[in-house]
Parts: C-alpha cells; sequence; structure tokens
C-alpha cells in the first residue's frame, strides 16, 4: 500500500510517500504499529493525526487493502 | 446544487462570473425537471463572494507570503462533500470554490468563495459554515513560505502503470528498448535531503521565492535618502544608516538620512542623492545637482515573492544549489540516492594490475561503470561472480537480504547465448520479468532488462563498447527516469566527413565525436573494429544513429546522436 505524507510530516519522515508491505491487510493500530517501527518520529504526531483511506477519512474501524492509497492528515489550515 | 472546485498554482482573477448565468437556459431545480414541470426561470437574488487574502502578519510575525500545500485529489472531494451536506440545512443554487496553492504573497488571494442562491439568508449561512468546516476537514495545508510545492509530481500519477513487455524473445528495436526502459521506471518516491548531499539530484518539488529580492528598497549610492517628492531647498540630515542598519520610519519633507551603498532605506518612496551632488553644513544639505535616477534598487527588483526560482525536475548543479541557499531552503524535496549493485561476470577477466595470460583480458567494465555512473548519486557496490553458475548461485545467496532493497543490479558479461553465459537464468533466480533480452542495435545487441517491483535489471553484453553504449542508452534512461528528471535525448546534428560501411540489418549507435561549427554540432565518426574495440573510446563523446541497411552516408548529412558528455551552450 502506499502511505503519503503532507506538510510538518514529510519533515518527520523525510518523505512525502513509501510503499508499505505488510502481511495481512492491517485495522488503524496496525498500520500504525508499522508506521512508527520505520519512522519513530511520527509518535510525537499521532495525537494529531487522522488517517485518510482513498481520499476519505477512515472510519475508526477501517482495514486497510494492500491497493488502498493511505494518507496521514495532520491538522489542516485552508483558507 | 451546481459545485465547482478548483485547485490552482496560479493567481485566482480579480473577477469572477457566477457559474449559473452561463447555463441560464436550464432549470437550476432537479426536482422540478424531473416532476416535468416548465423550466423555472432563472432566480437567484443573491451572488455572494468571499476572498480569503494573505495578511502581512503570522502569528504576531512580519511575512511576505505563506506557501499552501494540498492533498488535491481528497480536498476536492472534501470540498464537495462538505457542500452538500450543508446545502441540506441552507439550500443554495450553486457554489463555486477555488483554492490557491503554493507561494502566495501577501495581498493576495488564497481561496475564493461565491454562492448563488435565491435570497442572501441561504447564502451567507451556507458560506459561513462552509468556511468553519473547511479549516477543520479540508485536507489543506498552510505555513510561512519557505519554498513552493507543486504537488502531484509525475511520480504520483506513474506509479502502479504495469506496461505490457516485448516478446522476451524477439529483439525489439532501439525505440521500443528505449520506451520499455521509460515506462518500466517510474521515479522513485522523493526524500528531503541537505543542500551538500543534493548535488545530481532531480528536484521533486518547485522552490519560489519566499520573499521578495531584494526585500526591502536598498540605496545603491554613498548619499542621502530624502522623499523622491522632496522640493525643500534646505534638508536637514535626521539618522544616519550604514549597510547592515534596519531604522524604518517615515521620512518629511526637509527630511534626509545619510545612507551608505546597500543600506536598507527607512521607507519606499525615496530617491537617493549621491553625496557629490550635495554641499553640506553640520545637520543641513543643499542639492547642487539634480538626477533623474533614483539610485535605488526597489524592493522585489531580482525577484518577487512567489515566482518560482528553480523548477520541479531541474538537475541540481552547483548554480541552481546556491539559488536554493538564498532562497533558504536548506532541506529540498530531491530525487533518492539510488543503491545500485554491479556484478562482473567470466573466469577470462583479471585485474587490471596483473598481466594476463593468453586467453585472459583485464577488467576494464568495472570502472568503465563506476565512472559512467559518476553523473547519477548512488552507493555502488561491485563485485566478482564465479562463471560456474552453482558457485554463483551461493555467492549470491549470502548477499540476498542486500539485494532486496536495490534499485539497479547490473550484470556485465553472459549475456550472448553462449553455453556459460548465465545473466538471464541468474536474473529470473533474482525473481526479475524479463521485458526483453535482445535490441536490434549494434554493438550491444545482447542487452538484457528485467524487473521485479520496483527493482529494475540490465545484463550487459561483456565487450567493452557494448558497455558504453548500453549504459548510454539504456542505463542512463532508466537512472534518469528514477530519479524523475529528463532521459537522454536524441539530438540533430550534422555529419562531418562520409560513412562508407557495408549495410547492416540493425542500426548502428557509432561512437563519434561532436564539436561546435557556428550553432550546428558537427560529427566525426570515429573508426571501430569490434564491440571489443575501446580505442575510440579516448576521442568519443557521441553516439550518432545511423539506420538499419544504410549503406553510407554523405558529408554534412542530417543525423541523430545522443550527446556522452554534457552539451554547453544553445542552439540545439
Amino acid at each position: 500500500m502506499r502511505v503519503l505524507f503532507f506538510a510538518q510530516l514529510k519533515d518527520a519522515t523525510g518523505c512525502d510517500a513509501i510503499e508499505l508491505a505488510l502481511p495481512s491487510p492491517p485495522d488503524g493500530d496496525g498500520l500504525w504499529a508499522a508506521l512508527l517501527l520505520r519512522f519513530p518520529a511520527l509518535a510525537a504526531h499521532r495525537p494529531n493525526i487522522r488517517l485518510a483511506r482513498n481520499w476519505e477519512y477512515a472510519a475508526p474501524d477501517a482495514i486497510f487493502a494492500a491497493t488502498d492509497e493511505i494518507a496521514l492528515i495532520p491538522p489542516v489550515s485552508g483558507g | 446544487m451546481e459545485i465547482e472546485v478548483q485547485l490552482t498554482g496560479f493567481p485566482i482573477a480579480e473577477k469572477i462570473f457566477p457559474p449559473v448565468v452561463a447555463r441560464a437556459s436550464r432549470p437550476f431545480d432537479e426536482n422540478q425537471k424531473l416532476a416535468g414541470g416548465t423550466p423555472a426561470p432563472l432566480s437567484h437574488g443573491a451572488w455572494l463572494e468571499f476572498r480569503g487574502v494573505v495578511r502581512g502578519e503570522e502569528k504576531g510575525q512580519t511575512i511576505s507570503a505563506l506557501e499552501y500545500e494540498a492533498y488535491p485529489e481528497m480536498a476536492d472531494r472534501e470540498i464537495r462533500r462538505l457542500l452538500q451536506e450543508i446545502s441540506a440545512r441552507h439550500p443554495c443554487q450553486a457554489v463555486k470554490v477555488i483554492h490557491r496553492v503554493g507561494v502566495i504573497p501577501v495581498g493576495e488571494t488564497s481561496i475564493y468563495v461565491g454562492v448563488a442562491s435565491p435570497h442572501r439568508g441561504e447564502a451567507i449561512a451556507l458560506l459561513a459554515e462552509f468556511m468553519d468546516r473547511l479549516k477543520q476537514d479540508v485536507p489543506i495545508w498552510k505555513r510561512r513560505a519557505r519554498s513552493a510545492e507543486h504537488r502531484l509530481g509525475a511520480n504520483q500519477n506513474t506509479v502502479g502503470n504495469t506496461p505490457s513487455r516485448c516478446s522476451a524473445l524477439q529483439p525489439c528495436s532501439l525505440d521500443e528498448a528505449i520506451s520499455q526502459i521509460v515506462s518500466h521506471c517510474p521515479p522513485l518516491p522523493s526524500v528531503r535531503a541537505p543542500l551538500a548531499e543534493a548535488f545530481g539530484r532531480v528536484l521533486r518539488e518547485t522552490v519560489c521565492a519566499p520573499e521578495d529580492l531584494p526585500p526591502v528598497d536598498r540605496s545603491t549610492r554613498d548619499g542621502y535618502a530624502i522623499r523622491a517628492d522632496d522640493a525643500a531647498e534646505i534638508i536637514s540630515i535626521v539618522d544616519t544608516l550604514h549597510a547592515a542598519d534596519w531604522k524604518p520610519r517615515q521620512l518629511k519633507s526637509g527630511e534626509a538620512v545619510r545612507v551608505a551603498t546597500g543600506a536598507a532605506l527607512p521607507c519606499e518612496g525615496l530617491r537617493v542623492v549621491m553625496q557629490e551632488h550635495v554641499e553640506r553644513d553640520g545637520d543641513k544639505l543643499r542639492i547642487t545637482k539634480h538626477e533623474s535616477t533614483l539610485n535605488i534598487r526597489k524592493r522585489g527588483e531580482d525577484v518577487k515573492a512567489g515566482s518560482p526560482l528553480v523548477t520541479s525536475g531541474a538537475r541540481l548543479d552547483a548554480g541552481r544549489l546556491a539559488l536554493l541557499a538564498s532562497a533558504g531552503c536548506a532541506q529540498p524535496l530531491v530525487s533518492p540516492r539510488l543503491h545500485v549493485v554491479h556484478f562482473t561476470t567470466g573466469d577470462e577477466i583479471i585485474p587490471p594490475d596483473q598481466t594476463p595470460k593468453p586467453g585472459q583480458i583485464r577488467d576494464s567494465n568495472s570502472i568503465l561503470i563506476r565512472g559512467l555512473l559518476q553523473e547519477f548519486p548512488c552507493e555502488l557496490t561491485q563485485s566478482h561472480l564465479p562463471e560456474d553458475f552453482e558457485t554463483a548461485k551461493q555467492l549470491i545467496s549470502t548477499i540476498n537480504h542486500q539485494l532486496s532493497t536495490i534499485n539497479l543490479l547490473l550484470v556485465s558479461g553472459g549475456a550472448s547465448v553462449g553455453e556459460k553465459d548465465f545473466t538471464r537464468p541468474l536474473l529470473e533466480m533474482l525473481g526479475f520479468e524479463i521485458v526483453f533480452s535482445q535490441v536490434n542495435v549494434r554493438p550491444g545487441r545482447p542487452l538484457i532488462f528485467g524487473v521485479n517491483g520496483n527493482r529494475i535489471a540490465f545484463g550487459l553484453p561483456g565487450n567493452p563498447l557494448s558497455h558504453f553504449v548500453c549504459f548510454r542508452f539504456a542505463v542512463a534512461t532508466a537512472l534518469a527516469c528514477l530519479a524523475g528528471g529528463e532521459p537522454p535525448k536524441f539530438l540533430r546534428g550534422q555529419l562531418a566527413g562520409k560513412l562508407d560501411d557495408k549495410p547492416c540489418p540493425r542500426e548502428t549507435l557509432w561512437p563519434a565525436r561532436w564539436e561546435w561549427n557556428d550553432s550546428t554540432p558537427r560529427l566525426r565518426l570515429l573508426p571501430w573494429a569490434s564491440s571489443g574495440d575501446i580505442t575510440c573510446l579516448t576521442a568519443a563523446n557521441a553516439l550518432v544513429r545511423v539506420p538499419a541497411h544504410c549503406a553510407g552516408l554523405e558529408d554534412g548529412a542530417k543525423v541523430d546522436f545522443l550527446p556522452t558528455t554534457p552539451i554547453i551552450g544553445g542552439g540545439l
């Protein structure tokens, strides 16, 4: 699955996107576990991050498939 | 309700037309149309417009621009979703939302919302609620301008393509081979890198000027700054400014400030009278000569805030890196450093410092590949594989974990159909799917290209000249595409001297030397006896494309060529 980072998360991870290969489709906690393993710096941002799946905010019980486009959405500030 | 959403990198127009006006013949109310009623006359009584403008202050600090970033696909959907939801409570006829992204200078519009409704009440309520919700939910971010971000680089659109393969058994043409390589090498994800490590990498976001340069009006002379419209006879000196001083103040008529060359002027709308053109008596001045020039470098004269400095896709050379440094972009978003593994094969290969026995040759390919890779930022690991397949397999199994993280694998030799050749089985054993294994080109016909996920591999024919040619048209193309830059291009030139050769059923990439002649590159073909003959490489700086079945070319004939060193200058 492809995971996208925006705004300050690009600085925290040092990249704008990664390909993540997981043995089975994770739920939100499983996805976070894999992300934190790779980018410990994300831990500080986690309380403020919402997960998006295929261009919509993900439901709390969402399961993420290998073909999904996932995005970590930090607090927004448009307008 | 009609909804139009735009995310744009360009300034938002001063005047936006209500969207329903252009469709005046259409009923706005879908229900009415479905009910078969007569189309209602267009009846929006309110066209409410809102513009959000970048303020000159952010968290108490003066700024000259803000930088907006969006997740465009999701922002578009989220805006539409919010509008649908809110319009259920406040029914309106049409909404148009334009959000600008990238660097937006102070005073310019960042968001425009236009709402059409029968009466103003619904439009005002919808607008107010929409703006509140936008600031909570729509994935758009702003920060003080550091660099502009033209998101959605080519990489995010092309990943996931699985283009069709050529028949791996049939030789493909040179053009087919190049287009297969391009389509199988999408740009790798971007990384942020310090400037000192970014040389040679491809910039992945357009970097714009974060502020006007110069940021304030500066004096170009040693002299006295006065109001540009000052007609006073006698002028009083009220302050003195050195080059590093910053003392803003509004000058009144009859006041002057002593300034040094380069000093930041205290306000705008001034001119600087050269010190040679005044008579000074203590704190008083009289101007003795009136010039028409202002003697000022105006704010934004070099660059206006928000204008692009280095564009996405540019290879970062020394000059561009210096420009990024001057704009405060210390960690540009760039292509990653590639990890390349190169295996040489063949029992006849000996190191360059040894004397070959009959049947042996010195290894020139290792240093050739290392040298050719210099212009592509990468980590290179080189090793030699024994010719026995079983032994080679064992050796590879010890570094297999390393091979899983590489971007590019190069295998020299073993690409023809001789008994001992094993590049193809080796690549297949490592999980590479062979895209093509022969190209109708000489030298370099037995070139193998394989793909395994986001890793790619080339089996290069063992002869050194073939190596040089295959690297230039195939490997260099792959490296440029992985980096997200421009792949090497064939250019047009003119032959110097004629070509007399036996017709060959394959295209030839002929080693040549090009030189400028007026504004045309003139190419002298270099003699080469076989694909093992690299004596021509002492002079070669180009490969000339000679068509298949070509019996000869006249002096002055137009030819396509691939430069193998950077071309400086224009006219091509």
